[in-house]
C-alpha cells in the first residue's frame, strides 16, 4: 500500500492523497518493470501502426518526391502536431515546477517524458526541410511577383530558412532530453544498483556521480530553473519560426501578428491535454491511483479552462481585425481557412478546442473528477489536430509552384483531401508518437520520484478549529 | 512567503483604521495642493473648449494626441483591480491579500479618469450625447439621414468602458461590507449612520460570510472577461482602421491587454510601497509582496515583450511600402526613435533587470523607480503608436506632418494624475485601503510544518 486513504470532506471529499515516502522507490520500480497484457497490447498496435506510418511515407516520397510541398500537406499538420505536444509537455513539468505548485508532482515525469518523443519530430523534419520552397524566386526578377517571398528570415541570413529550421528542432529536442536527463538523475542514481541489464547499464552511464550529498541537488535544481528559461525561451521562437515559415509564410498575403500566439495556445492546450490524458490512464489503469491524486487533475483542469479561453480570444481576435478589415486578401484568407473552403475542419477546430473542452471543463464537479479534465484533455487534443490539418494543409496547397510568390491571395483555393498514404501517415504517426512514448516508460520511471517523495515533506492533513484542512508548506 | 510577526484582530483594526479615524497633518495641504492643480487642469479644458482645438498641438493628419493617449494609459491602469483581485482571489495566491483593496479602487478611479479624456477631445462634449440616445426630444437632425455608427470601435468603446466601471464599483463594494460594518461598529453620528448604511445590516454571521464568499468569486469570475474585453476593444480603436497601416494588426488586442496589466500591476506595486510610507503600514505591505509583485511582473512583462516584437516584426513583414514608411519614422527619425529606444528601455529591460534580482526586489526604492519607469514607458508607448501612425497615414508625402503637445494639453494630461493622487487620498480617509478581514483570514490560515530540523511557512487550504 503506497498511500493512505485519500483526504478531503464536502465537495472536495477523496482530492489529496498522502503517498508513504518509505515504499515509494520499490513500488514504482516494480511498476516500471512490469509488462501487463494491456501493455503489451498496446506495444504490438502502436508498433504496427508505426510500421504504417513508414509504409505511407516511402509511398508518399515515390509517389509525389519532395519538390512540392502540396502534397505533404497532411504530413507537415502531423509533423506539428506532434511537435505542439511534445514541445510544450516538458515546458509544462518546468513551469509548474517554477511556480512551486505541489500539484505538478505525479505530472513532471510525465510531461517530460514526451521530449523522448520529440526525437521522432527531429526525423521528421529533414523532409519537411526538403519540400519547402526556396526564399527566392527561381524565375528571378518577374511582373506581378516578388523575387523574395515574404519570411521572418527577410533577406538573410545564409541557409534560412531550411538550415536554421533544423538547428531550432534539433536544439528544442537536445534541450528537453537535458531537463529529462536533469530531472530523472536522482531516481537513476537510487536505481542505478538495483537495476539490471540494459537499464542499469544505463542508470550507470547516465548517474554514475550522483550521491545526493547538498550540493548536487542545489546544482540539478538550479540547472532545472536554468534549463528552463531556456527552454521557454527556445520554444516560443521555434513555434514562431514553424507557424511562420510552413504556415503564414506559405499563403500570399497572409499577415497576421497574432498567429504565432495563436499555434503557441493550441500547442500549450494540446500538450497539457495529452498529459491530462495520460495521468488520466496511469491513474485508472496503471496502478498509479496512489500517486496521482484528484487535485492533480483538478489543478491542471482550471490552467486547461485559462489556455480554452485564450485560445478563443486570440481566434476572436484574428478574425475580428480580419473581417472588420475589409482588405480583400484578408477576406480571401477568412474564406479559406474560416467559413468556406476549411469550414468544416474548421467547426471541428473550434467545437473540439473551445467549445466541448469549455462545455466540460466550466462545471466544478467535472473539474474536480479525474475523468472530467481529462476528457477535455483529449477533445483538445482533438482539436489541435484539426487546427493543424486546416492550417497545414491549407497553407501548403494554397499556391501551389510559382503562385506563391505572388504579392496577394486573389482567389479561394479548393481544399485537398486526404487519399489514402495520408491516412497511413496521420494515424500510423500517431500511433508510433505512442510507440516511442510507451517505450520510453520502460527504461524511466513514469513519476518523479523524487518529487513525490519531496512533496509528501510539503503537504499534510492537519487541524484548524472544528474542521480538518489541506497543509500545504511553501519553501521560501 | 510568510515574514513578520503573527497580527491579532485588535491590532489591524487599530492600524489599518487609523488613516479613517484620524487624519495626518500633511493630509489637508497636499489635497489642497492637489486639488489646485485639478482645477487649473479643469480651468485649461474649459479654454480649450471655448477657444477650439486651435490652442492644442492637433492637427491633419495628427488628429490623437495626448488626450487619447493619456486615455488608453489609465485604461491600462485601471487592469491592476482585476489582474491582482480577480484572478489572483481564483488562484488563492495569499500574498494578494495587502493589495487587491488598493487596486481595486485605483481601477475605479483610473477607469473615471480615462473617461474623461475622450470627452474633453472631443472638443464639445456635450455633442457625445449623440452617440448613445437616439431619442426623439435630443434636437439632432435625422432628417438629413445621419445616424450615429453603432457599428465603429468607437462606440463599443464606452460601452464597454462603463461596464468595467460598473463591474467594477460593485466589486469593491461587495469586497467593502465586512469593513464597513467594522467602521460602523467604531463610529458615531452621521459617520456611524452612513456606514450602517453601507453595511447592509452586516453582522458576520456564518451565512453572510458565505454568501459574500460567493458573491466575490463569481463576481471575480464574471469580471474577467469585463476586463480582458475593455482593453481589446480599445486596441481595436486602432487596430480596425485600415488606413493607419501600423495600426492594423491582429496582435493589438492580447498585445493591450497584457501592457495594461503591466502598468496597472506596476502602479499598484508603486501605490503600495507608497502607502506603505505615508501610514507606516510595514507589518501588512511587507518585502514579500512587494517581492512576488515584482516576479509576477518579470513574467507580465517578459509576455508584453513577446507581443511587442510581434507587432514590430509583422510590421515589417508585410514589406508594404506605406506601413515601411511609418516604421522608418518610428526607428529612424529623430526624435521618435530616440523615444523609441527610450521606451523599450525603460519599460522592459531596466526594470526586468532589477526584478532578476531578490535583493533589489526588496529594495522599495529601486522597486519604485522600476515601477515609475514601467509607466513612464507605457505611456510613451501608446504615444508612439498613435502619433507616428498618423504623422504617416496619407500616401502622399506632402500630406505627412508631425505633432507638437501645446501647454493647455500639457496641463490637462498632468492634471489626471493629480485627480487619481488626490481621490486616492480622499478615499483612504473614508475605506480602509487594506482589506481588514482579508488580513485576518490570512493571519487564522497561517501556520508552519517541521520538516526535519527546519521550519517551514505553511497554509491551510480548502481547495
Amino acid at each position: 500500500m503506497a498511500a493512505a486513504e485519500p483526504k478531503g470532506h464536502g465537495q472536495h471529499s477523496g482530492m489529496w492523497i498522502y503517498p508513504d515516502a518509505k515504499v515509494i522507490s520499490q513500488d514504482v520500480s516494480e511498476k516500471s518493470k512490469d509488462m501487463a497484457k494491456p501493455f503489451r497490447t498496446a506495444l504490438v498496435v502502436t508498433g504496427i501502426l508505426f510500421i504504417l506510418a513508414i509504409v505511407g511515407f516511402i509511398a508518399r516520397a515515390a509517389d509525389d518526391g519532395f519538390d512540392e510541398i502540396g502534397p505533404w500537406g497532411y504530413y507537415t499538420a502531423l509533423f506539428s502536431m506532434l511537435f505542439m505536444v511534445t514541445s510544450g509537455a516538458p515546458l509544462a513539468a518546468c513551469a509548474f515546477r517554477f511556480t512551486k505548485s505541489h500539484w505538478r508532482r505525479p505530472l513532471s515525469r510525465v510531461a517530460e517524458l514526451f521530449s523522448i518523443v520529440s526525437i521522432l519530430n527531429l526525423l521528421m523534419f529533414i523532409p519537411m526541410m526538403i519540400v519547402l520552397p526556396s526564399l527566392e524566386n527561381p524565375a528571378g526578377s518577374v511582373e506581378g511577383q516578388m523575387e523574395l517571398r515574404r519570411s521572418i528570415w527577410f533577406e538573410g541570413p545564409i541557409g534560412a530558412p531550411h538550415a536554421w529550421n533544423l538547428a531550432g528542432v534539433a536544439f528544442l529536442t537536445i534541450t528537453s532530453i537535458a531537463i529529462l536527463w536533469t530531472s530523472a538523475i536522482a531516481d537513476m542514481g537510487e536505481a542505478r544498483h538495483s537495476a539490471t541489464g540494459l537499464k542499469g547499464w544505463l542508470y550507470r552511464k547516465l548517474a554514475g556521480g550522483w550521491y545526493g550529498t547538498k550540493r548536487q541537488w542545489n546544482v540539478q535544481k538550479a540547472g532545472l530553473a536554468l534549463l528552463g528559461a531556456f527552454y521557454f525561451m527556445i520554444v516560443v521562437f521555434m513555434h514562431f519560426t514553424i507557424s511562420s515559415d510552413y504556415a503564414q509564410s506559405l499563403i500570399p498575403g497572409w499577415k497576421d501578428s497574432i498567429f504565432p500566439v495563436l499555434y503557441t495556445v493550441t500547442a500549450f492546450q494540446a500538450s497539457l491535454g495529452a498529459i491530462l490524458v495520460t495521468l488520466f490512464i496511469l491513474r485508472r489503469w496503471g496502478g498509479y491511483e496512489g500517486y496521482i491524486g484528484k487535485s492533480t487533475f483538478w489543478s491542471a483542469s482550471k490552467v486547461l479552462l485559462g489556455l480554452t479561453l485564450l485560445w478563443v480570444y486570440h481566434l476572436f481576435a484574428f478574425f475580428i481585425t480580419f473581417w472588420y478589415g475589409r482588405l480583400e486578401v484578408e477576406q480571401n484568407i477568412i474564406k479559406y481557412l474560416i467559413v468556406d473552403t476549411y469550414s468544416v475542419i474548421f467547426l471541428l477546430n473550434l467545437a473540439f478546442s473551445f467549445v466541448l473542452p469549455f462545455a466540460v471543463l466550466v462545471w466544478n464537479p467535472v473539474r474536480r473528477s479525474d475523468w472530467g479534465p481529462s476528457l477535455a484533455g483529449l477533445l483538445a487534443l482533438i482539436g489541435g489536430l484539426m487546427f493543424n490539418i486546416r492550417i497545414f494543409v491549407g497553407s501548403a496547397n494554397a499556391a501551389p509552384g510559382e503562385n506563391i510568390y505572388h504579392f496577394l491571395l486573389h482567389k479561394v483555393p479548393a481544399p485537398v483531401y486526404p487519399d489514402i498514404w495520408d491516412l497511413f501517415i496521420v494515424v500510423g504517426g500517431l500511433g508510433a508518437a505512442v510507440f516511442i512514448y510507451l517505450v520510453s516508460t520502460r527504461i524511466l520511471p513514469i513519476l518523479s520520484i523524487w518529487e513525490v517523495k519531496e512533496g509528501t515533506f510539503y503537504q499534510k492533513w492537519g487541524k484548524l478549529h472544528r474542521g480538518e484542512y489541506q497543509i500545504l508548506g511553501k519553501p521560501e | 512567503m510568510q515574514e513578520g510577526k503573527p497580527l491579532q484582530s485588535k491590532q489591524i483594526n487599530r492600524e489599518l483604521l487609523l488613516t479613517i479615524l484620524n487624519s495626518p497633518k500633511w493630509f489637508f495641504t497636499t489635497v489642497s495642493v492637489l486639488g489646485i492643480i485639478v482645477m487649473v487642469a479643469m480651468g485649461a479644458a474649459g479654454y480649450m473648449i471655448n477657444q477650439g482645438f486651435g490652442v492644442t498641438g492637433l492637427n491633419r493628419p495628427v488628429m490623437w494626441g495626448f488626450f487619447i493617449t493619456n486615455f488608453v494609459f489609465w485604461i491600462g491602469i485601471s487592469h491592476a483591480g482585476v489582474m491582482l483581485s480577480a484572478i489572483l482571489r481564483l488562484s488563492k495566491a495569499e500574498w494578494r491579500r495587502p493589495a487587491t483593496r488598493a487596486a481595486e479602487i485605483l481601477t475605479v478611479f483610473s477607469l473615471m479618469t480615462a473617461m474623461t479624456m475622450p470627452l474633453i477631445h472631443t472638443g464639445r462634449p456635450w455633442r457625445t450625447v449623440y452617440w448613445i440616445y437616439t431619442l426623439p426630444f435630443v434636437p439632432y437632425d435625422y432628417a438629413r439621414g445621419i445616424w450615429p455608427n453603432v457599428r465603429t470601435p468607437l462606440v463599443w468603446d464606452p460601452s464597454a468602458v462603463y461596464t468595467y466601471l460598473t463591474s467594477s464599483i460593485l466589486f469593491v463594494v461587495v469586497a467593502l461590507i465586512p469593513d464597513f460594518a467594522v467602521l460602523r461598529d467604531r463610529t458615531t453620528g452621521m459617520s456611524h449612520r452612513i456606514y450602517g448604511l453601507l453595511a447592509m445590516g452586516w453582522q458576520g454571521n456564518a451565512r453572510q460570510w458565505k454568501l459574500q464568499i460567493i458573491a466575490g468569486v463569481l463576481l471575480s469570475a464574471l469580471i474577467l472577461p469585463v476586463f480582458v474585453s475593455v482593453h481589446s476593444i480599445v486596441s481595436w480603436d486602432f487596430g480596425m482602421a485600415v488606413s493607419v497601416k501600423s495600426w492594423h494588426s491582429t496582435v493589438f488586442a492580447p498585445y493591450f491587454v497584457v501592457g495594461a496589466v503591466h502598468s496597472g500591476v506596476s502602479a499598484v506595486a508603486f501605490v503600495l510601497i507608497l502607502l506603505r510610507y505615508v501610514y507606516g503600514w510595514q507589518n501588512y505591505i511587507r518585502h514579500e509582496h512587494i517581492d512576488a509583485l515584482a516576479r509576477l511582473l518579470v513574467v507580465v512583462a517578459t509576455g508584453w515583450f513577446y507581443f511587442l516584437v510581434m507587432e514590430i516584426l509583422f510590421g515589417f513583414y508585410g514589406r508594404e511600402a506605406d506601413e515601411i514608411a511609418v516604421r522608418d519614422y518610428q526607428f529612424m527619425v529623430s526624435p521618435w526613435n530616440i523615444w523609441m529606444m527610450i521606451f523599450v528601455g525603460v519599460t522592459y529591460f531596466l526594470p526586468v533587470a532589477i526584478w532578476l534580482s531578490r535583493s533589489a526586489r526588496r529594495n522599495l526604492w529601486i522597486m519604485s523607480l522600476a515601477c515609475i519607469s514601467v509607466n513612464i514607458g507605457m505611456w510613451l508607448e501608446r504615444f508612439l503608436i498613435i502619433v507616428p501612425g498618423l504623422a504617416r497615414k496619407q500616401l502622399l508625402t506632402f500630406d505627412w506632418y508631425t505633432y507638437t503637445p501645446s501647454a493647455v494639453e500639457w496641463i490637462i494630461v498632468g492634471g489626471t494624475f493629480a485627480m487619481v493622487t488626490m481621490l486616492m487620498l480622499v478615499i483612504a480617509r473614508v475605506v480602509p485601503l487594506i482589506p481588514l478581514y482579508d488580513i485576518k483570514e490570512g493571519e487564522i490560515l497561517r501556520t508552519e510544518i517541521k520538516i526535519g530540523r527546519v521550519t517551514v511557512p505553511a497554509v491551510f487550504r480548502e481547495d
